[in-house]
């Protein structure tokens, strides 16, 4: 057991020679992380604001203006002018002037004024999905909001009290993210998928280096096992990567604004988990990689692609594919990025997050064991 | 009996298999006592560094089996490994440590007593010569230094059986000559060395000597027990013309066998072939011009040059 460790001991302190000697490992670890967040961060915002609005008012009343008035006066949408006819609409759309159209029917003061439903039209440009979407729903949930208190001012004006006025008006809130800022939302998850990155790449390289180099063999002959050559490997790597992790959470706090809600103590076991499961993902890609080369393409893929697409930190899992959603099941990243964003925003902490958790744990334990036995002891 | 004791490799049936059908190795058995140097010679693809490494259990044997000092290489490698040192052929250390730490990871990886790996390493570096580079990463040693501290790397665990794999390829002469005054010195310490080497003048140095080709050791003897084998007179002829004088001598009946060695061509002649006059004679009324033709004593080179042409010549008639 002492000379286990004692084994463990010298390959770990190597592997911190290595890193300590090369200053293109500190800087991957510990600059690149955090020059992809700001890259990413800022590159995929899925912010929507100064949507280009224009603004038919074809009812020209009180009433009517000052509906059109709240348009102005909200951040989402920007007022680039207004257009007598919905030709000038199609114009406009057509010559991406404008993305967003709110159009006042005649006779729109007037049934308001008799309490019946007034009818808007908004017209949204569906080329860019996304600020369609959102646009839309703001422009909903703009209505929904006016119409409330429109119907409201109408009947307290009628001296009719309002909670019996009958009709339910539907009541939007976002929660968690109430202002539905995307850096709260993206960041949580992109901490994921960089440090996956930087991990997964730097082991595996780890052992194909050994076999390259012909070190390999003289570890051979040794009487080091391979637990404890894995071990060995991946103790420096787990330090690094919880520093990673921590470098990239001050970048989230103090950068982006992200509020850290819930318990440091859950975020810091699960990342240290998460750090495993990743240095057992690049273990396995270097116990079976013909050449360094070979090893850095696909530790690449491996990390990059499912982290992106399948981590569930930009796309929702339950909108892709079934058949992706359970390939998903089998990459780190989507337990890992459901405990970022519970303990960052919900302030969960294990009480809930236990499966992701446990989930996380059992991985590490799979990948590495798994690693340690294809990285077959005697070559062929 | 032979004592088991006293006998470091005994080798039964190893054979090595690369895919499906190349055999690098082909059902090769022999035996080296303790004490001894033995040089593993042959050309490249010979299957020696397959054999060297089966032996070390880094590779697999694919049939056949060897017990170093009694352990065997297939089922019991962790009985094996404290006994032996493995230099492969390539320079396998980390080129970004430094010669002490390199050595002093090797000691802790082979779990050499604590308080003993200062004093040994010193005296390992002394040895070979390297006290004052101690503290220079390994890739800034030349190509001399590098063989030497690999070798020191090798000896850090104090191995009874040393395996050696090509350790002076690509190693300047001055070194090599240094590196085996070092082996010479191992050896009188009691160390077994098992050595493969292309050149024959190291398997000159070596107490036995195995030739190996198409993955099969063809002969062993002493290196005097091979030379023995050499049925004839060793001439030297210095020229130009290899080729021309290769040609013209190669048909006669006496010519045992003709190898072109740098600029000189050896041939090797029955005793009752005709005298050295009269085959300078016969070269220059073919127009051959000559600087030198002069008997020399049988050594190494020519004796493998003799043995390996006839080995070929039996597996051609055999076949």
């Amino acid at each position: 057991m002492r000379e286990a460790l004692r084994r463990i001991g010298a390959i770990a302190s190597k592997e911190f020679i290595h890193i300590r000697r090369d200053p293109r490992i500190m800087i991957a670890v510990l600059v690149m992380p955090t020059i992809q967040l700001l890259l990413f961060a800022y590159a995929i915002s899925f912010d929507v604001s100064d949507v280009p609005t224009i603004l038919l008012d074809g009812d020209r009343t009180t009433a009517s203006r000052e509906y059109l008035a709240a348009y102005e006066q909200s951040d989402f949408f920007n007022v680039v002018g207004r257009v007598e006819s919905q030709q000038a609409i199609d114009d406009a759309f057509d010559r991406s002037t404008a993305r967003i159209a709110v159009m006042v029917r005649p006779g729109f003061g007037e049934a308001l004024a008799r309490g019946e439903k007034a009818s808007v039209a908004v017209l949204v440009d569906g080329s860019e999905p996304n600020s369609a979407q959102l646009g839309q729903a703001y422009a909903t949930a703009l209505n929904q909001a006016l119409g409330r208190e429109l119907t409201f001012e109408y009947l307290e004006r009628q001296a009719i009290d309002p909670t019996r006025a009958g009709g339910i008006t539907p009541f939007i809130r976002t929660w968690y993210n109430p202002e539905r800022r995307s850096a709260d939302f993206l960041v949580p998850g992109l901490m994921v998928v960089v440090i996956m990155i930087v991990t997964v790449q730097q082991t595996a390289v780890t052992l194909v280096k050994e076999k390259e180099q012909g070190t390999f063999e003289q570890i051979l002959v040794s009487p080091i096992r391979r637990g404890e050559l894995m071990l060995g490997k991946v103790s420096p790597w787990v330090l690094l990567g919880v520093i990673d992790m921590l470098v990239v959470t001050l970048v989230a706090i103090f950068l982006f604004g992200v509020p850290l809600r819930g318990d440091v103590l859950t975020l810091g076991v699960a990342t240290f988990l998460f750090v495993l499961c990743s240095l057992g993902i690049g273990l396995l890609v270097s116990a079976r990689a013909s050449s360094v080369e070979v090893a850095n393409l696909v530790a690449l893929l491996i990390s990059f692609l499912p982290g992106f697409m399948l981590s569930g930190f930009a796309f929702p899992l339950h909108s892709i594919p079934r058949f992706l959603q359970v390939v998903s099941y089998a990459f780190p990243g989507r337990y890992m990025v459901t405990v970022t964003r519970t303990v960052f925003l919900k302030g969960g902490s294990f009480s809930i997050l236990w499966p992701q958790i446990g989930a996380l744990a059992l991985y590490a334990v799979v990948s590495l064991t798994l690693a340690s036995v294809l990285y077959s002891r005697r070559p062929d | 009996m032979t004592d088991a004791l006293d006998m470091a490799i005994d080798a039964r049936g190893l054979s090595h298999r690369f895919g499906s059908s190349v055999l690098a190795v082909d059902d090769v058995s022999f035996q080296v006592s303790s004490g001894e140097i033995f040089g593993l010679v042959g050309p490249d693809g010979a299957g020696k560094s397959s054999l060297i490494r089966m032996l070390s259990t880094v590779l697999r044997p694919s049939e056949g089996d060897a017990d170093i000092f009694g352990a065997s290489v297939l089922h019991k490698p962790d009985a094996v490994k404290p006994r032996i040192g493995y230099m492969s052929q390539r320079f396998s250390l980390y080129p970004d440590l430094t010669v002490t730490e390199n050595l002093s990871f090797f000691a802790n990886l082979r779990g050499v007593p604590r308080r003993e790996i200062r004093p040994r390493s010193a005296r390992l570096l002394e040895f070979a010569g390297l006290t004052e580079f101690a503290s220079r990463q390994a890739q800034f040693l030349s190509g001399g230094m590098k063989q030497k501290l690999a070798l020191a790397v090798t000896l850090i665990h104090e191995p009874d059986l040393l395996f050696l794999d090509e350790p002076t390829t690509g190693v300047d002469p001055v070194s090599r000559r240094e590196f085996w005054r070092i082996i010479a010195g191992l050896h009188r310490r009691g160390i077994t060395v098992f050595v493969a080497t292309p050149y024959m003048d190291e398997a000159e140095r070596c107490t036995h000597v195995a030739f190996m080709d198409g993955g099969r050791i063809l002969f062993r003897d002493t290196p005097a027990g091979l030379k023995s084998r050499v049925p004839g007179r060793l001439l030297e002829v210095c020229t130009k013309e290899q080729r021309t004088t290769r040609a013209l001598l190669e048909p006669h009946p006496w010519a045992l066998s003709v190898t072109v060695l740098g600029d000189v061509v050896r041939l090797i002649f029955t005793p009752d072939g005709p005298s050295e006059l009269e085959i300078e004679t016969l070269l220059s009324s073919a127009g051959v011009v000559t600087q030198c033709v002069r008997p020399v004593r049988v050594d190494m080179e020519a004796t493998f040059a003799f043995l390996a042409e006839e080995a070929r010549q039996n597996r051609e008639v055999a076949s």
